[in-house]
């Protein structure tokens, strides 16, 4: 190494350390200018409007054909509830057409994929803005959309007697249903019977079963 | 220095103190001990005094220590982050000027393990043996007039010497870890850190020779014009301002201020030459293996090298306890001066000190987040052929100034005019 070498090493070393401590310094004065963090908790960044965060649910549209819960890649929807317009839970959400007693989302398990909100007849469930979704606990991660808040043990015993309920009012319903049916057919046949016993034997009984046949097969 | 002159102030009391001044260099004790035997007058054994004495002393340096780092951890944090465009520590306390003692608590409440095919003893006795290397460099080390541990004649001798206890301890702390990375860390601490104590060895020496004398307190009294021994009978004026500072002395003695920042970098472990603990190539070197309050004990140590190196840079090249305005320097100095305005001028001679010296610190803390790592090859070049050769010449070159000329104020040009 030659000594012009040497020195012009040691004057563009000592040229480059001057300008960075310059741009440095540059920086601690003016960084307020330039700031690039946010104090999180206090202040937000604002979220892109197709932003996929937590779920929201718009219950009153929902009308519990599980088509979200069908397509999730990660089966992390859980549905329970009361179909139709009847068989009406007491205490539970009322959506259209629907009861429901749980909607929730497992959020261990959730890729915020947003499948969800693609096959919703109604569009009623969407990823909404929020990211900041925590918990303390892995038990808590279970957010319930019909409270938009954590998945508790008293949601749960509620949903366990809501299961229960809804047993016994499918139960009564059938059972209402039967006996309609047996009403009616009971009815029928007491009709039939007036009827046989006013008009006596001028209809044969096999002209009726052909025109039930008839209509099974306009049915089908 | 500082001692006769306020004896000269005409108040007793005071002049008493100084008189101790003197008197505790010349029997090499502590300061405070001449103030409990002499001035207050208690009548206990000498032992008792002097062990009193140096447990006040520890128990005040050790505070000193932990204030500072407590400041300088905060400071760093919120100079790295400034930097960088960002915050920092902003939740605990003001702008978080009280995460450190939320740190601080943390790390005392951790477990402290052991590993278990460690070395027991000397893992347990390496963050003493820093820690005390650190702590002992304090003594010599002026805080302000008549605030220091003990005025020995060989003081900048003392700091350099003792300094390399300090080695011994990373060394112990290294190989008892039994782990590679602490070895690595290890080798390369005792490589730079011999090295690099040549050329602050020499940045002592040019600065001893200019002004005959080894104490901290005479360099500094020396600087300031007013006091100037060998400054006055030179026919210089007689007034403490900026340009009697050594700094200003000759322009080798300029250039040896850069050698010797450049040096104390190295010498504290910061970077660019932090390869003893390079967090990405070997976890975090000779303390990988430590926790809890022995971690701690490092960590005061590292930030305890840095304002020594910083305070006897300012003690040295930047007029120590000097403000370098003429009328600020001489409240409390006449003879004439109230109490009030005597130990009132010792408070502003101490603030500017220890500020000098917190400065400095920044200034490393500055350099640490601007300059990337350097090769150890790389260090080792810097030391032994660019900072050694530049040194010897600054020590040559300033002798022949200090024979051809004699010292002066702006670079000597006074004493050359003359």
């Amino acid at each position: 190494m030659s000594a012009s070498q040497y020195f012009s090493d040691i004057f563009r070393v000592a040229k480059s350390i001057c300008i960075g401590m310059s741009i440095t310094l540059k920086y601690f004065v003016t960084y307020k200018k330039n700031l690039c963090t946010v104090q999180y908790p206090k202040e937000r960044e604002v979220i892109p409007p197709r932003h996929r965060g937590i779920h929201y649910l718009e219950t009153e549209k929902c009308v519990m054909c599980w088509k979200c819960s069908d397509i999730c890649p990660v089966d992390c929807i859980y549905i329970e509830g009361a179909r139709g317009a009847d068989g009406v839970l007491e205490g539970g959400y009322r959506g259209q057409k629907a009861t429901l007693a749980k909607f929730t989302v497992d959020y261990t398990v959730c890729i915020f994929c947003g499948l969800c909100e693609e096959p919703c007849p109604t569009k009623c469930i969407w990823l909404g803005p929020d990211f900041d979704y925590h918990s303390t606990d892995r038990t808590m991660m279970e957010k319930n959309l019909l409270t938009d808040a954590v998945y508790t043990e008293e949601d749960e015993k509620f949903v366990d007697w809501a299961r229960g309920e809804n047993e016994r009012l499918q139960g009564e319903t059938k059972r209402r249903q039967e006996e309609e049916k047996a009403k009616q057919a009971a009815e029928k046949e007491k009709e039939q019977k007036k009827g046989a016993v006013e008009k006596g034997k001028e209809k044969p009984k096999g002209d009726s079963q052909a025109k039930k046949a008839n209509k099974g097969k306009n049915k089908s | 220095m500082s001692g006769t002159f306020l004896a000269a102030s005409g108040v007793d009391a005071l002049a008493d103190l100084a008189g101790g001044w003197n008197t505790s260099r010349e029997q090499g004790g502590l300061y405070i001990e001449y103030l409990i035997r002499d001035v207050v007058g208690l009548q206990i054994a000498d032992s008792v005094i002097t062990g009193a004495s140096i447990l006040i002393v520890c128990g005040l340096v050790f505070g000193f220590l932990n204030v500072f780092a407590l400041w300088a951890v905060w400071a760093e944090r919120k100079i790295s982050a400034h930097i960088q465009c960002r915050l920092g520590p902003m939740e605990v306390g003001p702008h978080g000027a009280l995460q450190t003692i939320a740190d601080g608590i943390k790390l005392i409440a951790k477990e402290d393990i052991i590993p278990r095919l460690a070395d027991r003893p000397l893992f347990i006795l390496a963050p003493i043996i820093v820690f005390a290397g650190v702590l002992i460099r304090f003594v010599p080390l002026p805080f302000g007039p008549h605030l220091i541990a003990s005025d020995m004649d060989l003081g900048l001798f003392f700091i350099a010497a003792v300094g390399s206890i300090e080695v011994l301890g990373v060394i112990m702390a290294g190989w008892s870890s039994n782990n590679k990375w602490s070895l690595f860390g290890t080798i390369r601490t005792a490589t730079q850190m011999v090295s690099y104590e040549v050329p602050i060895g020499l940045a002592f020496v040019t600065v001893i020779v200019s002004y005959g004398s080894f104490s901290l307190v005479d360099i500094i009294g020396m600087q300031g014009g007013t006091l100037a021994g060998s400054l006055s009978s030179d026919g210089m004026p007689q007034e403490g301002w900026f340009w009697h500072w050594t700094v200003f002395r000759n322009p080798f003695l300029a250039l040896m201020f850069l050698v010797y920042t450049v040096a104390g970098l190295a010498e504290c472990k910061r970077a660019p030459f932090d390869l003893p603990e390079a967090e990405s190539e070997l976890v975090s070197g000779f303390h990988t293996e430590y926790s809890g309050m022995r971690f701690g004990l490092f960590f005061l140590a590292e930030y305890g090298v840095m304002y020594i190196i910083s305070a006897v840079a300012a003690c040295m090249f930047l007029g120590g306890w000097w403000t370098g305005i003429y009328w600020i320097d001489q409240i409390g100095l006449g003879a004439d001066a109230s109490p009030v305005g005597v130990v009132f001028g010792i408070l502003i001679k101490a603030g500017c000190l220890i500020s000098k010296a917190l400065v400095l610190v920044m200034v490393q803390m500055w350099v640490r987040w601007t300059l990337p790592r350097v090769r150890l090859d790389q260090m080792m070049h810097l030391c032994w052929k660019v900072l050694l050769p530049a040194s010897l010449l600054c020590f040559l070159g300033s002798c022949l100034w200090e024979l051809l000329f004699g010292g002066g104020a702006f670079l000597g040009a006074g004493a050359v005019v003359r």
